[in-house]
């Protein structure tokens, strides 16, 4: 059990910049997860901490050692790969004892601890299997058994679920957050899957091109996104952007007005933001805006309606699951008022309203 | 004309195997015939009958003075599996090194361990075996080992290299945060996966270590000598001892008909593991 420490962190590959200077701080047994786009560098982030790259500049610490310079083997860490690592010429038990075999522990207490770890992962009958006998999900089990094995300080895993298929995923994850919650290891987990991390983490660090965009539990990072790199990153379908300004407390965009709550305030330039849930839709007249049905969608649990705004923009509201309309039929969206977000247009950032003010 | 098809289907099979028998016979004959000869009597060297009385009287007088077969065959199975024993873990490690590893000069080095091949061996030979003079090496064995590897190590690293190229480097960061250091990573999981490279470049190594004929012939005198040097003591000056050469020739092909019989499945696979992950 540790915490996980990053000061300064940065990582350049000759003269590009994966990682620009970064602090983190995983408090002792912590569910972090590191989410982002392909080449935000959260890859990168876990493979430093795990000790296969070398940081540029900075300070890992893990459990209050820093670890720089300290060799991956000596680092306490266990870490399961998005390929699984597994090593092909030895059987299921010898995979997962390895870490123990390694360290010399004697036969009959390896045999033993193999048959725990593999029970706790659900693979005791496959024990005499080599990996290529296996599917996805049962290798990715006898990963997570290996790394399991020994109680390590601090878990890493590099999105451990991409490979499995998605019924497969959904089970994995609940297996993967039981066994967190079981085990109480400080855990880091890569992914660029935005269900994973809102379901699995306690706190969420958003990523991109290098930098971390922000850093919170998922409910922050779902209701209040610090900028527009999260806004439209988290949430399915992403959430609906409006570039507009403020006038008098009224949104204008084209064909959009829009009483915002709170105090009356002026701000050009900026961009509203409502989830396609936090949109209702609602007879011609009767919401805060006037648009045409584009498509309808049934997902089953829900209808999604893409709508055009007179302005041309397209907009996404999720409605009930019964809801019916022809495209080009004319309708009107209902803005939840208390679940806007506006945005600075020029540098992204989220602009704190009144309600929230003591929370920003 | 023309011929009715299942006629012509049989001429050309009739053809077909006749090209096979040829070249058969190419590969083929000059190997039974020194099997054929070793067993023959002096008088029926030339005699291209198979119809003789088999004798091991060649075998006899080869073992004898001034032949030795005994001691020359142990010198070649000496120096040819002191070959294998160093050149594989050296050519292994080199291997691992150019895979894994990145150096100033990229991939100059491992071009260069090739390159040293280029040079004919008999403009390497002098200086050779002037180093050789000075060490107080020449005639043997350890001389000939060190001039074998010269050549053995810089292909086998090639051949093991391109296995370890292709073994994903995920299982060694594995292997290192499972608690492994660097040495017993390569033990435990390159090596075992990288088995059939170095199954391929052992048998090469032994191959060409076993059949080596130039170093053997500038190095040695006597004490030395290998096999393929000894071949030559049965051109005397009463002419050429056939019968004689070809009982040395059984015994130096018999580890290679031996090898070919057992581990040329081994090989082949080898060779074409790589390419098909």
């Amino acid at each position: 059990m540790a915490q996980v420490r990053l000061s300064g962190v940065e990582k350049r590959f000759g003269g590009f910049t994966a990682l620009h200077p970064l602090d983190l701080e995983v408090a002792d047994g912590e569910f972090l997860v590191l989410l982002g786009p392909s080449g935000c560098g959260k890859t990168t982030t876990m493979r430093m901490i795990a000790g296969l790259e070398e940081p540029s500049a900075g300070e890992i610490r893990i459990g209050g050692r820093v670890v720089n310079d300290v060799l991956p083997k000596d680092r306490d860490v266990a870490m399961v790969f998005q390929n699984y690592g597994l090593y092909p010429h030895m059987t299921v038990a010898e995979n997962i004892g390895y870490p123990l075999k390694v360290r010399g522990v004697g036969r009959s207490e390896r045999e033993r601890r193999v048959r725990e770890a593999a029970e706790k992962v659900e693979l005791g009958a496959l024990l005499g299997r080599r990996p290529r006998e296996l599917s996805g999900g049962q290798r990715q089990r006898v990963a997570l058994a290996r790394a399991i094995i020994r109680t390590p300080t601090v878990f890493l895993l590099d999105e451990p679920l991409s490979n499995l298929d998605a019924k497969l995923r959904v089970t994995m994850r609940a297996e993967i957050k039981h066994l967190q919650g079981e085990l109480g290891v400080t855990t880091i987990y890569v992914t660029h899957d935005q269900i994973e991390a809102m379901t699995l983490a306690h706190r969420v660090a958003v990523m991109n091109a290098g930098r971390i965009m922000q850093l919170g539990t998922p409910e922050e990072i779902y209701d209040r996104p610090a900028n527009l790199f999260v806004a439209g990153f988290i949430g399915s379908p992403p959430m609906n952007l409006i570039p507009g300004d403020v006038v008098g407390g009224l949104f204008r965009a084209e064909g959009v007005a829009a009483r915002l709550p709170g105090a009356a305030f002026d701000r050009p330039g900026v961009v509203l933001g409502a989830r396609p849930e936090d949109l209702a839709v609602t007879a011609p007249g009767a919401g805060d805006l006037e648009a045409e049905v584009y498509a309808t969608e049934l997902t089953g649990e829900a209808v999604l309606v893409t709508a055009t705004l007179p302005g041309g923009a397209r907009v996404i509201a999720r409605t009930d699951r019964g809801w019916r309309a022809a495209d080009g039929a004319r309708v009107g969206l209902r803005l939840d008022r208390s679940r806007l977000h506006i945005f600075d247009r020029a540098d992204g950032r989220r602009i704190p309203q009144s309600q929230e003010v003591e929370t920003a | 004309m023309s011929w009715p098809p299942r006629a012509r289907r049989r001429l050309r099979r009739a053809l077909h195997v006749a090209a096979i028998l040829l070249v058969a016979a190419v590969f083929a004959g000059p190997i039974l015939w020194i099997i054929a000869t070793a067993f023959k009597a002096p008088r029926d060297v030339y005699a291209l009958s198979l119809l003789f009385e088999p004798t091991l009287d060649n075998f006899r007088l080869a073992f004898d003075s001034p032949y030795f077969l005994g001691r020359r065959t142990l010198n070649s199975v000496i120096v040819t599996l002191g070959t294998l024993v160093l050149s594989l873990p050296i050519a292994t490690a080199a291997a691992y090194a150019f895979s894994r590893f990145r150096f100033p000069g990229g991939a100059a080095w491992p071009l260069g361990v090739l390159a040293t091949q280029f040079v004919p061996a008999v403009i390497v030979i002098i200086p050779l075996f002037v180093v050789f003079r000075t060490a107080g090496l020449l005639d043997t064995r350890l001389a000939l080992i060190i001039a074998n590897m010269s050549f053995v190590v810089p292909y086998s690293i090639w051949m093991i290299k391109g296995f370890i190229d292709a073994i994903p480097p995920d299982m060694e960061e594995a292997a290192q945060l499972d608690g492994a250091s660097r040495l017993r990573v390569i033990w435990d999981v390159v090596v075992p996966m990288a088995l059939p490279g170095i199954a391929s470049a052992a048998i090469f190594a032994f191959v060409v270590a076993w059949n080596e004929f130039f170093y053997a012939l500038v190095l040695t005198r006597n004490e030395a000598t290998t096999l393929q040097v000894g071949l030559m003591g049965a051109r005397t000056e009463r002419g050429d001892a056939w019968e004689i050469m070809a009982a040395m020739g059984v015994v130096i092909i018999a580890p290679m008909l031996l090898l070919s019989r057992y581990v040329q499945r081994h090989f082949v696979r080898g060779l074409v593991a790589g390419s098909v992950r």
